[in-house]
C-alpha cells in the first residue's frame, strides 16, 4: 500500500492514456474523415495504417524541485506524428488534465494542417501535466527546462520544433529555446516558434491565426458567391482568435453581430461597438460584467442567431448532434481546432449549409510558425508587409487546391482539405521509402 | 586500386584519341594553365582529386542471394565549397570516368560561380536488370556508406545518368535517418514534396536559351532572323527548342535517337512536344519533313544546338557545319580537333561547361532553398538563373577578350583561376 502522500497530488488520474472514442471527441471528428480521405484517394491500407498511428512517442518523467523544497515528479510526453514532409511542428502545452490521447489527435492534426497549407513540417503535440496555477513561476521554468533536456536527443530546428499552447505562452518558449541553445552550445532559436520577437520571433504571430482566417474567408465568400460587401459575422470566443478575428472583419467593413466566451455572448443584429468590448475583456481577461448596447445571451443562442457567416473560434464540439438543427448561418469558417462534431457535421452537410474546415482555415498559425522558424535558420528577419503578402500567398494556395479538389472528386470542402493532406503525406512517405 | 595521376591525365595514358572528351578536358586545362603561368605545384593541387572513396555494397537481391556492387565517390576539389556533382548507376562506371567527371563539375560550378567545389559518384550496375526493390537497397547502402563524407556542407549529390528524383528521395530519407534529423540539403533533385526546387527540370534547357540569347546580342544577331538546329528532344534539348522558340527564334529542325524533323518555315514547338509525350518519338509529326539523323548537323541554320551526346562535332564533320554560333546543351558535343576547325572558320562555340550549367546552377538554388527551409516561386528561380547565367556569360567573354581566346578555353581559364585564387587565399591547412 503506497501511503497517500506519495502520490502526485496533481495527478486526478494515474492512467492518462484512457482513449475517449465516442462519437463526439475531437479524435474520432478527426479520423472519421481521414479515414474516408484515404479510401476514396484509394490508398493501399497498409500505406494508410502507416498514417494513422504516431512515428513516435516519447514519456518522461520531470522531476522538479518545488519552492518549499520537496520533490514533486510530473509527466511530460511528446508525440511525434509523421516525419515525411520534414521535421515535426507541434504545441507544447501546459495542462493539468492532459490525455495522451488527446496528444496523439492534436499530432495527427498538425501533420495534416502542414501539408494542407504545404509548409514542410510533420506534425506533434506534447507537454507536462502540470496545474500551472498551483504552482510558482520559477517551479514551472524548472518543469519546462527538465521537460527540454529530457526531450534533447528528439527535438531541434531539424527534428522537432515547439509552438506555443495551452498553458505556454512566449515566456515558456523563450525557456525551452534557452535550455536546447545551451545544451546544443550553439543559439538554436529556429528550435520553438512563437518566441518573443527579441529572441527572433516573427512579427505578425499574434493574430497569425486571425489574419489566415480572413483571407479564407474572403476566398470563401467570393467562392460560395456571398454577398460582396459588407457580411454579418458572429463570432464564438474572443480570444487570440476569436478577438483579433473580429477587430479585423470590423475594420475590413464587415458587421460583427455576436461576440463570446466561456462566460456568455453579446449580440446585437447592428454590430457591435467592438473597440470597448475588446479593451474590456484585455484588461479583466473575461467578458463578464461588460454593459453596452446588445443582448446577452448564451453561447448556444449565440450560435442559433441568423448571420451571413458564423465562425466559431472557442471549443472543441461546439456546434454538435443536438443544435445543429438550430444554425442559421449561410457559412461557418471554423475557427477553432474541430468546433463541429462529426454528427454535427453530417447534419449541416445535410442542411446544405457550407463549411471551412479548421485545418484550412485556421492554419494561419503554422504559418506563421513555418515563417519564424525559416527567419531563424536565414538569421533574417522579415518586414510586416513581406509576412502579410506570404501569408496570403500560403493561404490562397492552400485554398485553391483544396477548391480544385472537390471540383476533381465532387466532395465537401472539409473532405477535399482531408483528401489533400493525405494524398501529400502518402507521397512524400512512399517516395522516401522505409528507411532501415 | 591502381593509383591515378589524377583527373586530368584520366585515360589520357591509354586512350589518346579524338573522341576521349575527358583527354579534351586535359589539354584544355594545360592550355588554360599555361596561359595562366600557373607553378607546377599548383597544378598538381587542382589536377589531384582531394579525396577519392570507393565502397563495396553487399545487396540482397530479390531471389535471395547476396551480391557485393561497388560505388565510388570522388570529391575532385572543395576549396570553393561543399563538393556537388551527379551520381551516376550504369554497368560501364569506373573510377577514371568519376574522376574525369568531378574534376568537370569543379570547372562548371566554378564558371558560374556558384560556391561549390566538383564531386562525382557511382555505382558499377545495370539497372535495366534490377528491381525498385534492389535499386532502393542500392540506393540506401551506398548512401550510408559513404555518409562520412556527405553533407550539406561536405559533399551534396545529384541525379546523373539512370538516377532520378526517386533516387534523391531515398538518399536524403537514408542520410536524415542516420543524422537523427531532416536534412533536405544533403542532395538535390529531389521531388518537390521533399524540398526539390521549382523549375529544376527546365534549368538546363533554360540554361541553354539564356546562352544563347547572351551570344546572339554578341553577335549582333535577333533571333526572329535566327534558324536553329537542335540535336535532341530530352530536357536540354526540346526543353531548350521550346523557350528559344518562344523567345522568336526559328526552330528548323530538331531530332531524336530515331531521326530528325525538319521544317524550313519553323517548327511549333509545342505542338512538337506534345506529340512527343503522347507518342515518345519525334516520328509522326505531321507538319515537316522526317529523315535520318546523318546530316542534320550539317543543315542550313545560324545557330546549332547539340544536345544529345558526347562527339558530335568532329574533325570527319566540323568543316561542313554552316552554322556561325554553337550553344553546347549536351557535355563534350565537339572535340578538341573539330574545336579547332571551327576556330579557324571564325565559328562561336558556347562550350558545355557554361552553356548546360543551368542545371547545376538551379542544383545549388535548391540547396539553399533547403538550407533557409523557404521555397522560391518558379518566377524568382528564373530570375536568379537569368542573373547568374547572363553574368556568367559576360564573365566568360571579357576574359576571351582579354586573353584573345576562344569562349571555350576562356571558360576553362576563369574557372581555373578562381579555383586557384581560392587556394592562394586559403592557403595549405594542416
Amino acid at each position: 500500500m503506497i501511503p497517500p502522500r506519495y502520490i502526485e497530488e496533481d495527478s486526478d488520474e494515474l492512467l492518462p492514456s484512457t482513449p475517449l472514442l465516442d462519437d463526439e471527441t475531437p479524435f474520432s471528428t478527426m479520423m472519421s474523415s481521414f479515414d474516408e480521405a484515404a479510401h476514396r484517394l484509394g490508398i493501399e491500407p497498409g500505406e494508410y495504417a502507416i498514417l494513422r498511428k504516431p512515428d513516435r512517442e516519447i514519456s518522461v518523467s520531470v522531476p522538479v524541485r518545488l519552492d518549499d523544497g520537496r520533490l514533486a515528479v510530473f509527466d511530460g510526453y511528446r508525440i511525434q506524428h509523421n516525419a515525411g514532409l520534414g521535421p515535426f511542428l507541434g504545441p507544447l502545452r501546459l495542462q493539468r488534465r492532459m490525455k495522451i490521447d488527446e496528444l496523439r489527435a492534436l499530432a495527427a492534426w498538425m501533420t495534416w494542417k502542414c501539408a494542407v497549407l504545404d509548409v514542410p513540417f510533420g506534425g506533434a503535440a506534447g507537454g507536462i501535466r502540470i496545474n500551472t496555477r498551483r504552482h510558482s513561476q520559477g517551479e514551472i521554468e524548472r518543469a519546462v527546462r527538465r521537460y527540454t533536456a529530457s526531450l534533447l536527443s528528439d527535438i531541434g530546428p531539424d527534428r522537432d520544433v515547439f509552438a506555443p499552447d495551452v498553458g505556454a505562452g512566449e515566456n515558456v518558449m523563450a525557456w525551452v529555446m534557452d535550455t536546447v541553445s545551451n545544451h546544443a552550445r550553439v543559439t538554436e532559436n529556429a528550435a520553438v516558434t512563437g518566441k518573443p520577437t527579441a529572441l527572433g520571433g516573427s512579427i505578425g504571430h499574434e493574430d497569425a491565426v486571425a489574419q489566415g482566417v480572413r483571407v479564407i474567408l474572403r476566398l470563401a465568400v467570393e467562392h460560395f458567391k456571398l454577398s460582396k460587401g459588407s457580411l454579418s459575422v458572429v463570432i464564438q470566443g474572443a480570444g487570440t482568435v476569436g478577438g483579433n478575428l473580429a477587430r479585423i472583419l470590423q475594420a475590413d467593413g464587415h458587421r460583427v453581430c455576436g461576440i463570446s466566451d466561456v462566460h456568455g455572448a453579446f449580440y446585437n443584429p447592428n454590430g457591435l461597438d467592438l473597440g470597448p468590448i475588446l479593451a474590456y475583456r484585455n484588461e479583466h481577461g473575461s467578458l463578464r460584467g461588460f454593459k453596452g448596447d446588445f443582448q446577452t445571451i448564451t453561447n448556444d443562442e449565440l450560435l442559433a442567431q441568423e448571420c451571413d457567416v458564423l465562425i466559431p473560434c472557442a471549443t472543441a464540439n461546439a456546434i454538435h448532434s443536438r443544435n445543429a438543427h438550430q444554425i442559421n448561418a449561410k457559412l461557418i469558417v471554423e475557427g477553432a481546432h474541430g468546433p463541429i462534431s462529426a454528427h454535427g457535421n453530417r447534419l449541416l452537410e445535410e442542411r446544405g449549409i457550407p463549411i471551412v474546415p479548421d485545418i484550412l482555415a485556421n492554419g494561419g498559425g503554422v504559418v506563421l510558425s513555418y515563417f519564424e522558424w525559416v527567419q531563424n535558420r536565414t538569421g533574417y528577419q522579415w518586414i510586416a508587409q513581406v509576412i502579410e503578402k506570404r501569408l496570403r500567398r500560403f493561404m490562397s494556395e492552400a485554398w485553391n487546391q483544396c477548391v480544385e479538389m472537390t471540383r476533381e472528386h465532387d466532395v465537401s470542402l472539409r473532405m477535399a482539405a482531408s483528401m489533400l493532406a493525405v494524398r501529400r503525406v502518402s507521397a512524400a512517405d512512399s517516395l522516401r521509402g522505409i528507411y532501415a | 586500386m591502381q593509383m591515378s595521376n589524377g583527373p586530368a591525365v584520366a585515360k589520357a595514358a591509354s586512350d589518346q584519341d579524338e573522341f576521349n572528351p575527358f583527354l579534351s578536358m586535359a589539354k584544355l586545362f594545360d592550355r588554360a594553365a599555361d596561359i595562366l603561368e600557373l607553378g607546377a605545384g599548383l597544378r598538381e593541387v587542382l589536377r589531384r582529386p582531394d579525396r577519392e572513396l570507393t565502397v563495396s555494397l553487399p545487396i540482397v537481391m530479390d531471389d535471395g542471394h547476396t551480391k557485393v556492387f561497388t560505388g565510388y565517390r570522388v570529391q575532385h576539389n572543395f576549396l570553393r565549397g561543399p563538393c556537388k556533382g551527379g551520381i551516376r548507376f550504369a554497368p560501364d562506371v569506373n573510377l577514371d570516368e568519376v574522376r574525369a567527371l568531378a574534376a568537370w563539375m569543379t570547372w562548371k560550378c566554378s564558371v558560374v560561380d556558384i560556391p561549390f567545389g566538383g564531386g562525382k559518384g557511382g555505382v558499377i550496375c545495370d539497372p535495366r536488370e534490377l528491381s525498385q526493390g534492389e535499386l532502393e537497397r542500392i540506393t540506401r547502402r551506398y548512401t550510408a556508406s559513404i555518409m562520412d563524407i556527405l553533407g550539406p556542407d561536405r559533399d551534396v549529390p545529384a541525379p546523373d545518368m539512370n538516377t532520378n528524383e526517386q533516387t534523391m528521395a531515398w538518399i536524403m530519407d537514408t542520410y536524415s535517418m542516420h543524422v537523427r534529423k531532416t536534412t533536405t540539403a544533403v542532395v538535390t533533385g529531389k521531388p518537390i514534396s521533399i524540398g526539390g526546387s521549382r523549375g529544376r527540370r527546365e534549368a538546363t534547357g533554360r540554361g541553354v536559351m539564356l546562352s544563347a540569347r547572351e551570344a546572339m546580342k554578341k553577335l549582333g544577331r535577333r533571333p526572329e532572323d535566327t534558324r536553329v538546329v537542335v540535336q535532341g528532344s530530352g530536357n536540354v534539348g526540346g526543353i531548350g527548342a521550346l523557350l528559344l522558340h518562344r523567345e522568336g527564334y526559328k526552330i528548323v529542325s530538331i531530332s531524336d535517337m530515331y531521326g530528325t524533323l525538319l521544317n524550313e518555315t519553323g517548327l511549333d514547338m509545342p505542338q512538337v512536344l506534345d506529340h512527343l509525350t503522347q507518342n515518345r518519338r519525334l516520328e509522326g509529326y505531321t507538319e515537316g519533313t522526317y529523315m535520318d539523323s546523318k546530316e542534320q548537323l550539317e543543315l542550313d541554320c545560324e545557330l546549332l544546338v547539340p544536345a544529345a551526346t558526347e562527339n558530335q562535332i568532329t574533325s570527319a564533320n566540323a568543316d561542313r557545319i554552316k552554322a556561325k554560333l554553337i550553344v553546347e546543351g549536351a557535355n563534350g558535343p565537339t572535340t578538341a580537333v573539330a574545336q579547332e576547325i571551327l576556330d579557324d572558320r571564325g565559328v562561336t562555340v558556347v562550350p558545355d561547361i557554361l552553356a548546360n550549367a543551368g542545371g547545376v546552377t538551379v542544383s545549388y538554388f535548391e540547396w539553399v532553398q533547403d538550407r533557409m527551409g523557404y521555397f522560391w516561386t518558379e518566377e524568382i528561380v528564373n530570375t536568379r538563373l537569368e542573373q547568374v547565367m547572363v553574368k556568367a556569360f559576360a564573365d566568360v567573354d571579357a576574359t576571351a577578350d582579354k586573353y584573345g581566346v576562344s569562349l571555350r578555353t576562356a571558360a576553362y581559364i576563369l574557372a581555373i583561376d578562381r579555383v586557384a585564387s581560392v587556394h592562394r587565399m586559403r592557403g595549405v591547412f594542416a
